[in-house]
């Protein structure tokens, strides 16, 4: 009958549409990484055959905070967010005390353990070892933020997603510097390429004994320090002392995280 | 290293910490909801006869408890709408990333239930419609049942295991990082899943059923079982603090701060009040012939475990990774991942109960074995 088989026509078109158009948005959709990286984006690949690091020569490190704004202003980081920061130590007890700073960033590990618990590849490492978050796939669990254990990722109030120093990528992928480098006054911080044996980094980590932060957690940093006291070096669980600038001038109580120190 | 009495922090900036009140909520409700649904297969699948009454019921609730939990995690997400970015992108962190495996059992976990309670309550459903329900039916269901069950134990073990697995696998908080963790949740889940059957079952057969009479003897039973599962909860615990913080390295420092610094709400009022206490009611038969008492211990336990669950994820994150000493934590009354999103999580829970518990026949499944006895 001529209208039996009109809705098998029917059935068996709207099937095949059905299916067809189920198959090919998973081709697309579904993504062993994201789509960025799909699709090969320069700004996702970053530069082959390099191994970007820092070195940070803590002789030199005066404590000035340029790295710290610098940052904030290139990265447009958002109020009490930091992508880097100088905190200030006293070592020793009275009458023989010292300062010691210590500059820190994203170590962007070799083995970084905020990148292999994100359920939704939005953080990755690049092929240069730049690890970065794309903050259009990212849903903002924190999973990444717990991970790390150099506290160096944050919410992106504005974005509503994890956030993180990009070694300044725009700027390296551009031939320039971070911006942290950029400014750093005493030449503490020193950037480049880890593979090339005769980038400034790679020889100075050649001639001096250089070190990591928090060795023993096994993310393999990517930011080396030399001259770094064993006081501070695996950021010790240390007395409630602490003079936070910008919960003192904030508020304590109001935040939902803040510091427990005086 | 022994130089923390030589080095004070005098500058820093307050890191950011993601995981609020929804998450220790998320746990207990999925430890919860594992809980009941092993408690409803000590019947179905162990054929143990006298969990039978209390089997549909406690199913159920599991239901139930695993349908809002997730609630919890979408509220705790900054950015909900991209659920979809989880199912479409990342799937080469499958291996390392135990939420990458949550998600999946959330979803294929109350499904099972549900086909489990359907299945159970087929000869009601059918009786309904005045169509008669066979034996072969009858027997050819009862094998469905016991099989959905024995995938069922395996999957509600996972389901409240990987939440343990998404703490332990965190090695840069100390009190999170143990592989001891998914079997520390399970057991905790055992004894805030029999505190809230405890609490949920002399209500509902008093006041829901038409037999209106509480078994006294369910409750002294359950009692008993709480009591062994606190037991079992302890022996965990005890072996987890005292490696976690006499033999460990370098985190034991952190343990002991954090032991240190919260030893009353964490000692006294988690373990003592919270744990010993209802074990001992459990355990006496002087208290747990006693409604009250058995009542007043599944209280103690449900709230135990969630402060247990408070302290662990909010006191794990509030170990200083870069900065010294402790956080604090303060949620907000309003808005996403606040006092608020929990009230509202509860109250979808008990509005859940209420339409579930309605639509199935498990008062009259239940009566079947209190009319039987008269």
């Amino acid at each position: 009958m001529p209208s039996k088989s009109r809705r098998e026509f029917v059935k068996k078109a709207t099937g095949l549409i059905g299916v067809s158009t189920l198959a090919s948005t998973h081709a697309h959709a579904l993504s062993l990484t994201n789509p960025g990286r799909d699709a090969k984006d320069a700004r996702y690949v970053g530069q082959e055959g390099k191994r970007f690091g820092m070195v940070i020569d803590l002789r030199k490190c005066v404590g000035c905070q340029a790295c710290t704004s610098a940052c904030k202003s290139e990265n447009k980081v958002p109020k009490e967010k930091f992508r880097t920061y100088v905190p200030e130590y006293e070592l020793g007890s009275y009458p023989s005390v010292r300062k010691a700073f210590l500059p820190q960033l994203c170590n962007h590990c070799a083995e970084p353990s905020c990148v292999s618990v994100c359920p939704t590849g939005a953080t990755f490492a690049r092929k240069d070892g730049i690890v970065v978050v794309d903050n259009e796939i990212c849903w903002g669990c924190g999973y990444c933020i717990n991970a790390c254990p150099y506290d160096k990722r944050y919410f992106n109030p504005i974005s509503n997603v994890a956030d993180k120093c990009t070694l300044c990528a725009h700027r390296v992928d551009h031939g320039l510097l971070p911006a942290c480098v950029e400014s750093c006054v005493g030449g503490a911080r020193v950037f480049g390429d880890l593979n090339d044996p005769s980038s400034h980094v790679s020889r100075l980590l050649a001639t001096f004994p250089a070190t990591v932060l928090k060795p023993a957690s096994g993310t393999k940093p990517r930011v080396f320090y030399i001259a770094l006291s064993g006081e501070i070096q695996s950021l010790p669980y240390s007395n409630g002392i602490l003079d936070d600038a910008v919960r003192k001038r904030e508020g304590a109580l109001h935040k939902e995280w803040s510091s427990k120190g005086e | 290293m022994d130089f923390g009495s030589l080095l004070h922090t005098i500058s820093s900036i307050t890191p950011d910490r993601p995981w609020g009140i929804d998450i220790p909520n998320y746990f207990w409700f999925t430890g919860s909801s594992a809980a009941a649904f092993i408690i409803s297969s000590f019947a179905h699948v162990f054929g143990m006869k006298e969990y039978k009454p209390i089997a549909g019921f406690s199913l159920l609730l599991a239901f139930v408890l695993l349908v809002a939990a997730p609630m919890n995690l979408i509220d705790d997400l900054r950015q909900p709408g991209r659920i979809i970015n989880f199912f479409f992108y990342g799937w080469e962190n499958f291996p390392t990333s135990p939420m990458k495996w949550g998600v999946l059992l959330l979803m294929a976990y109350p499904l099972l239930i549900l086909a489990e309670a359907i299945v159970l309550y087929r000869p009601y459903f059918t009786m309904k419609k005045g169509v008669a329900y066979t034996k072969e039916q009858e027997e050819k269901d009862h094998r469905l049942g016991v099989l959905l069950g024995a995938i069922g134990i395996p999957l509600a073990l996972s389901v409240h295991g990987y939440t343990g697995y998404i703490l332990g696998a965190v090695h840069a908080i100390p009190l999170f990082h143990t592989p001891i963790m998914p079997i520390l949740f399970l057991a905790s889940a055992m004894v805030s899943g029999t505190g809230l059957l405890i609490i949920l079952l002399p209500i509902f057969q008093k006041f829901f059923t038409d037999f209106k009479r509480i078994d006294y003897a369910m409750m002294q039973r359950l009692a008993r079982l709480l009591a062994w599962f606190i037991v079992i909860d302890l022996v965990i615990r005890f072996f987890w603090l005292t490696f976690a913080i006499t033999f460990n390295n370098e985190e034991k420092y952190a343990l002991k701060l954090f032991f240190g610094e919260n030893f009353w709400e964490v000692l006294i009022v988690d373990y003592v009040i919270c744990l010993f206490v209802p074990m001992a009611i459990g355990f006496i038969r002087f208290f747990s012939r006693s409604l009250k008492w058995v009542l007043f211990a599944g209280v103690l336990s449900a709230i135990g475990v969630w402060i247990f669950r408070w302290n662990t994820v909010i006191g794990g994150q509030s170990i200083g990774k870069t900065t010294p000493f402790l956080l604090e934590y303060h949620p907000h009354v309003f808005g996403f991942d606040s006092i608020l999103s929990v009230v509202s999580n509860w109250s979808l829970l008990i509005a859940l109960i209420a339409a579930i518990m309605a639509l199935f026949p498990w008062d009259k499944e239940m009566a079947n074995y209190y009319t039987k006895e008269q």
